[in-house]
Protein backbone atom coordinates (compact mmCIF):
# COMPACT_ATOMS: atom_id res chain seq x y z
CA UNK A 1 0.00 0.00 0.00
CA UNK A 2 1.27 3.44 -0.91
CA UNK A 3 1.62 5.94 1.92
CA UNK A 4 -0.23 9.19 1.19
CA UNK A 5 1.82 12.38 0.95
CA UNK A 6 1.82 13.14 4.66
CA UNK A 7 4.19 16.09 5.09
CA UNK A 8 2.09 18.85 6.67
CA UNK A 9 -0.58 16.41 7.90
CA UNK A 10 -1.01 16.26 11.69
CA UNK A 11 0.92 13.27 13.03
CA UNK A 12 -2.16 12.08 14.95
CA UNK A 13 -4.09 11.89 11.66
CA UNK A 14 -1.28 9.86 10.14
CA UNK A 15 -1.45 7.43 13.06
CA UNK A 16 -5.21 7.10 12.48
CA UNK A 17 -4.51 6.25 8.83
CA UNK A 18 -1.87 3.71 9.84
CA UNK A 19 -4.16 2.08 12.41
CA UNK A 20 -6.80 1.63 9.75
CA UNK A 21 -4.54 0.48 6.93
CA UNK A 22 -1.49 -1.31 8.36
CA UNK A 23 -1.21 -4.54 10.33
CA UNK A 24 0.81 -4.34 13.51
CA UNK A 25 4.29 -5.88 13.48
CA UNK A 26 5.45 -7.54 16.70
CA UNK A 27 9.23 -7.25 16.75
CA UNK A 28 11.35 -9.94 18.38
CA UNK A 29 13.97 -7.33 19.26
CA UNK A 30 14.29 -5.98 22.77
CA UNK A 31 16.57 -3.27 24.11
CA UNK A 32 17.97 -3.91 27.56
CA UNK A 33 19.51 -0.91 29.30
CA UNK A 34 20.70 0.19 32.71
CA UNK A 35 20.44 3.88 33.53
CA UNK A 36 21.30 3.57 37.22
CA UNK A 37 23.64 1.24 39.05
CA UNK A 38 21.11 1.06 41.87
CA UNK A 39 18.24 -0.15 39.69
CA UNK A 40 17.50 -3.28 37.72
CA UNK A 41 17.79 -3.47 33.95
CA UNK A 42 14.96 -1.95 31.92
CA UNK A 43 13.53 -3.64 28.82
CA UNK A 44 12.38 -1.43 25.96
CA UNK A 45 9.72 -3.08 23.78
CA UNK A 46 8.74 -1.68 20.35
CA UNK A 47 5.07 -0.92 19.82
CA UNK A 48 3.64 -3.10 17.00
CA UNK A 49 1.68 -0.27 15.38
CA UNK A 50 4.68 2.06 15.56
CA UNK A 51 6.86 -0.65 13.98
CA UNK A 52 4.35 -1.00 11.14
CA UNK A 53 4.65 2.77 10.53
CA UNK A 54 8.45 2.59 10.58
CA UNK A 55 8.57 -0.26 8.06
CA UNK A 56 5.98 1.43 5.85
CA UNK A 57 7.80 4.77 5.65
CA UNK A 58 6.51 8.28 5.06
CA UNK A 59 4.63 8.49 8.37
CA UNK A 60 6.99 9.16 11.28
CA UNK A 61 8.98 12.36 11.81
CA UNK A 62 12.79 12.24 12.10
CA UNK A 63 13.95 11.37 15.62
CA UNK A 64 15.70 14.75 15.85
CA UNK A 65 12.25 16.37 16.11
CA UNK A 66 11.72 14.66 19.47
CA UNK A 67 15.10 15.91 20.67
CA UNK A 68 14.10 19.47 19.79
CA UNK A 69 10.84 19.14 21.72
CA UNK A 70 12.70 17.65 24.68
CA UNK A 71 15.06 20.63 24.67
CA UNK A 72 12.09 23.00 24.76
CA UNK A 73 10.54 21.08 27.62
CA UNK A 74 13.75 21.21 29.63
CA UNK A 75 13.70 25.01 29.71
CA UNK A 76 12.69 26.42 33.12
CA UNK A 77 9.99 28.65 31.63
CA UNK A 78 8.36 25.85 29.61
CA UNK A 79 4.56 25.85 29.82
CA UNK A 80 3.45 23.96 26.72
CA UNK A 81 4.91 23.05 23.36
CA UNK A 82 4.90 25.84 20.80
CA UNK A 83 6.88 23.91 18.20
CA UNK A 84 4.57 20.90 17.90
CA UNK A 85 4.42 21.77 14.20
CA UNK A 86 7.83 20.10 13.89
CA UNK A 87 6.06 16.76 14.36
CA UNK A 88 3.60 17.51 11.58
CA UNK A 89 5.53 19.64 9.08
CA UNK A 90 8.99 18.06 9.03
CA UNK A 91 9.49 15.71 6.10
CA UNK A 92 8.66 12.15 7.30
CA UNK A 93 11.40 9.54 7.30
CA UNK A 94 11.53 6.93 4.55
CA UNK A 95 10.87 3.24 5.22
CA UNK A 96 13.27 1.74 7.74
CA UNK A 97 14.50 -1.78 8.23
CA UNK A 98 13.55 -3.35 11.54
CA UNK A 99 17.11 -2.83 12.77
CA UNK A 100 17.09 0.85 11.79
CA UNK A 101 13.74 1.21 13.55
CA UNK A 102 15.23 -0.20 16.75
CA UNK A 103 18.09 2.32 16.55
CA UNK A 104 15.52 5.10 16.08
CA UNK A 105 13.57 3.93 19.15
CA UNK A 106 16.73 3.79 21.26
CA UNK A 107 17.47 7.41 20.34
CA UNK A 108 13.86 8.40 20.97
CA UNK A 109 12.87 6.57 24.15
CA UNK A 110 16.06 5.55 25.99
CA UNK A 111 17.78 8.15 28.17
CA UNK A 112 20.44 9.95 26.11
CA UNK A 113 23.13 9.39 28.73
CA UNK A 114 22.68 5.66 28.20
CA UNK A 115 22.93 5.42 24.43
CA UNK A 116 25.40 8.24 23.77
CA UNK A 117 28.20 6.36 25.57
CA UNK A 118 26.70 2.90 25.79
CA UNK A 119 30.09 1.15 25.51
CA UNK A 120 32.08 3.19 28.02
CA UNK A 121 32.76 1.87 31.48
CA UNK A 122 33.39 -1.67 32.63
CA UNK A 123 30.41 -3.27 30.91
CA UNK A 124 27.74 -2.36 28.38
CA UNK A 125 24.86 -0.19 29.57
CA UNK A 126 22.71 -1.13 26.60
CA UNK A 127 22.22 -4.37 24.68
CA UNK A 128 19.95 -5.20 21.75
CA UNK A 129 18.80 -8.80 21.91
CA UNK A 130 16.05 -11.16 20.84
CA UNK A 131 13.21 -11.69 23.27
CA UNK A 132 14.17 -15.37 23.53
CA UNK A 133 17.42 -14.26 25.17
CA UNK A 134 15.55 -12.77 28.12
CA UNK A 135 14.30 -14.76 31.13
CA UNK A 136 11.07 -16.58 30.30
CA UNK A 137 9.34 -15.57 33.54
CA UNK A 138 9.36 -12.43 35.71
CA UNK A 139 10.74 -14.22 38.76
CA UNK A 140 13.25 -11.96 40.57
CA UNK A 141 12.45 -9.24 38.00
CA UNK A 142 13.84 -6.47 40.20
CA UNK A 143 17.23 -8.21 40.25
CA UNK A 144 17.69 -8.47 36.47
CA UNK A 145 21.00 -7.02 35.27
CA UNK A 146 22.91 -7.07 31.99
CA UNK A 147 25.30 -10.00 32.13
CA UNK A 148 28.76 -9.15 33.44
CA UNK A 149 30.13 -11.58 30.89
CA UNK A 150 29.30 -9.31 27.96
CA UNK A 151 32.30 -7.27 26.84
CA UNK A 152 31.91 -3.87 25.19
CA UNK A 153 33.99 -4.95 22.22
CA UNK A 154 31.72 -7.86 21.34
CA UNK A 155 28.78 -7.83 19.00
CA UNK A 156 26.04 -8.79 21.42
CA UNK A 157 22.95 -8.29 19.28
CA UNK A 158 21.92 -11.29 17.25
CA UNK B 1 -3.17 13.93 1.09
CA UNK B 2 -6.25 12.46 -0.58
CA UNK B 3 -8.44 12.13 2.51
CA UNK B 4 -11.88 13.73 2.83
CA UNK B 5 -12.35 16.53 5.34
CA UNK B 6 -15.45 18.05 6.91
CA UNK B 7 -14.99 21.37 8.64
CA UNK B 8 -17.65 22.18 11.21
CA UNK B 9 -17.91 23.82 14.59
CA UNK B 10 -21.11 22.00 15.62
CA UNK B 11 -22.66 18.58 15.11
CA UNK B 12 -26.47 18.57 15.35
CA UNK B 13 -28.75 15.58 15.79
CA UNK B 14 -32.33 15.75 14.53
CA UNK B 15 -33.83 15.28 18.00
CA UNK B 16 -31.07 14.77 20.57
CA UNK B 17 -29.51 18.22 20.38
CA UNK B 18 -26.10 19.44 19.25
CA UNK B 19 -22.51 19.29 20.36
CA UNK B 20 -19.56 21.53 19.54
CA UNK B 21 -16.86 19.65 17.62
CA UNK B 22 -14.20 20.87 20.03
CA UNK B 23 -15.86 18.57 22.59
CA UNK B 24 -14.92 15.72 20.28
CA UNK B 25 -11.40 16.98 19.59
CA UNK B 26 -10.57 17.76 23.22
CA UNK B 27 -12.49 14.90 24.77
CA UNK B 28 -11.14 12.08 22.64
CA UNK B 29 -8.52 9.73 24.10
CA UNK B 30 -5.12 10.63 22.64
CA UNK B 31 -3.47 7.31 23.42
CA UNK B 32 -4.44 3.90 24.75
CA UNK B 33 -2.95 0.46 25.14
CA UNK B 34 -3.58 -3.05 26.41
CA UNK B 35 -1.02 -5.67 27.45
CA UNK B 36 -0.20 -8.58 29.74
CA UNK B 37 2.23 -7.23 32.33
CA UNK B 38 2.86 -10.63 33.88
CA UNK B 39 4.49 -12.19 30.81
CA UNK B 40 8.22 -12.85 30.87
CA UNK B 41 8.69 -10.59 27.88
CA UNK B 42 5.87 -8.08 27.82
CA UNK B 43 4.49 -6.46 24.64
CA UNK B 44 1.45 -4.43 23.68
CA UNK B 45 -1.39 -6.59 22.38
CA UNK B 46 -2.85 -3.44 20.87
CA UNK B 47 -2.39 0.28 21.26
CA UNK B 48 -2.67 3.71 19.70
CA UNK B 49 -0.18 6.59 19.60
CA UNK B 50 2.53 4.61 21.37
CA UNK B 51 6.13 4.09 20.31
CA UNK B 52 7.44 1.85 23.07
CA UNK B 53 6.50 0.07 26.26
CA UNK B 54 9.31 -0.24 28.80
CA UNK B 55 9.46 -2.90 31.47
CA UNK B 56 10.95 -1.01 34.43
CA UNK B 57 10.60 -3.75 37.04
CA UNK B 58 8.00 -5.71 38.97
CA UNK B 59 4.63 -4.07 38.31
CA UNK B 60 6.34 -0.97 36.91
CA UNK B 61 5.96 0.12 33.30
CA UNK B 62 6.64 3.15 31.11
CA UNK B 63 4.79 4.23 27.98
CA UNK B 64 6.01 6.64 25.29
CA UNK B 65 3.99 8.58 22.74
CA UNK B 66 4.52 8.90 19.01
CA UNK B 67 2.65 12.23 18.94
CA UNK B 68 3.72 14.10 22.08
CA UNK B 69 1.21 15.72 24.37
CA UNK B 70 1.40 19.52 24.63
CA UNK B 71 2.90 19.24 28.13
CA UNK B 72 2.98 16.83 31.05
CA UNK B 73 -0.38 17.95 32.44
CA UNK B 74 -2.42 15.22 30.81
CA UNK B 75 -4.84 12.80 32.41
CA UNK B 76 -3.96 9.14 32.83
CA UNK B 77 -6.42 6.37 33.64
CA UNK B 78 -6.45 2.62 33.52
CA UNK B 79 -7.30 -0.73 35.01
CA UNK B 80 -5.45 -3.88 35.98
CA UNK B 81 -6.17 -7.42 37.08
CA UNK B 82 -3.42 -9.22 38.96
CA UNK B 83 -4.72 -12.73 38.31
CA UNK B 84 -7.96 -14.72 38.24
CA UNK B 85 -8.69 -14.09 41.91
CA UNK B 86 -7.04 -10.75 42.64
CA UNK B 87 -7.97 -7.23 41.63
CA UNK B 88 -5.29 -4.72 40.77
CA UNK B 89 -4.85 -0.98 41.00
CA UNK B 90 -2.92 1.46 38.83
CA UNK B 91 -0.88 4.35 40.16
CA UNK B 92 0.43 6.99 37.78
CA UNK B 93 3.56 9.04 38.17
CA UNK B 94 3.60 11.88 40.65
CA UNK B 95 4.03 15.59 40.00
CA UNK B 96 7.20 15.81 42.07
CA UNK B 97 9.15 13.52 44.33
CA UNK B 98 11.26 10.41 44.15
CA UNK B 99 9.18 8.75 41.46
CA UNK B 100 9.98 10.00 37.97
CA UNK B 101 7.23 12.28 36.73
CA UNK B 102 5.63 12.25 33.31
CA UNK B 103 6.87 14.37 30.44
CA UNK B 104 5.09 15.39 27.25
CA UNK B 105 6.62 12.33 25.58
CA UNK B 106 6.23 9.59 28.17
CA UNK B 107 4.94 8.52 31.55
CA UNK B 108 5.15 5.62 33.94
CA UNK B 109 2.88 3.72 36.26
CA UNK B 110 2.74 0.94 38.80
CA UNK B 111 0.30 -1.91 39.22
CA UNK B 112 -0.43 -3.09 42.73
CA UNK B 113 -2.33 -5.88 44.41
CA UNK B 114 -5.43 -4.64 46.27
CA UNK B 115 -4.41 -6.81 49.22
CA UNK B 116 -1.11 -4.95 49.52
CA UNK B 117 -1.49 -1.65 47.73
CA UNK B 118 1.91 -0.20 48.57
CA UNK B 119 3.83 -3.00 46.90
CA UNK B 120 4.01 -3.23 43.13
CA UNK B 121 2.80 -6.47 41.57
CA UNK B 122 2.74 -7.80 38.04
CA UNK B 123 -0.73 -7.72 36.47
CA UNK B 124 -1.92 -9.91 33.62
CA UNK B 125 -4.42 -7.50 32.06
CA UNK B 126 -3.45 -3.85 31.96
CA UNK B 127 -5.25 -1.15 30.01
CA UNK B 128 -4.52 2.56 30.07
CA UNK B 129 -5.93 5.67 28.44
CA UNK B 130 -4.52 9.17 28.06
CA UNK B 131 -6.62 12.32 27.70
CA UNK B 132 -5.36 15.83 27.15
CA UNK B 133 -4.03 18.16 24.48
CA UNK B 134 -1.66 17.09 21.74
CA UNK B 135 1.49 18.98 20.75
Amino acid sequence: MQTPQFQGTHLFDRLCWAKENLDGVQSDYRVVYEDSVDECAKILVPDPNWMACALQGGILPPVQVYWELAKDEAKPDFVKHTRGHLLHNTKPVEAMTEEQAIEYLIMKDCPQHVWRDWDSGNKPKLVICRKEQLPATREWRNAWKISEELATDETVAA
Amino acid sequence: MALGKIKADTLEHSTAGSIATNYVVEGTAKAWNFFDGSAGTIAYADSFNSSTLTDIGTGNYKYAFTNNMSNANFSFGGAAIIDETTFGLLSGTEIAGSHARSTSSSGGFWTTNTASVNSSANANSISTQIFGDLA
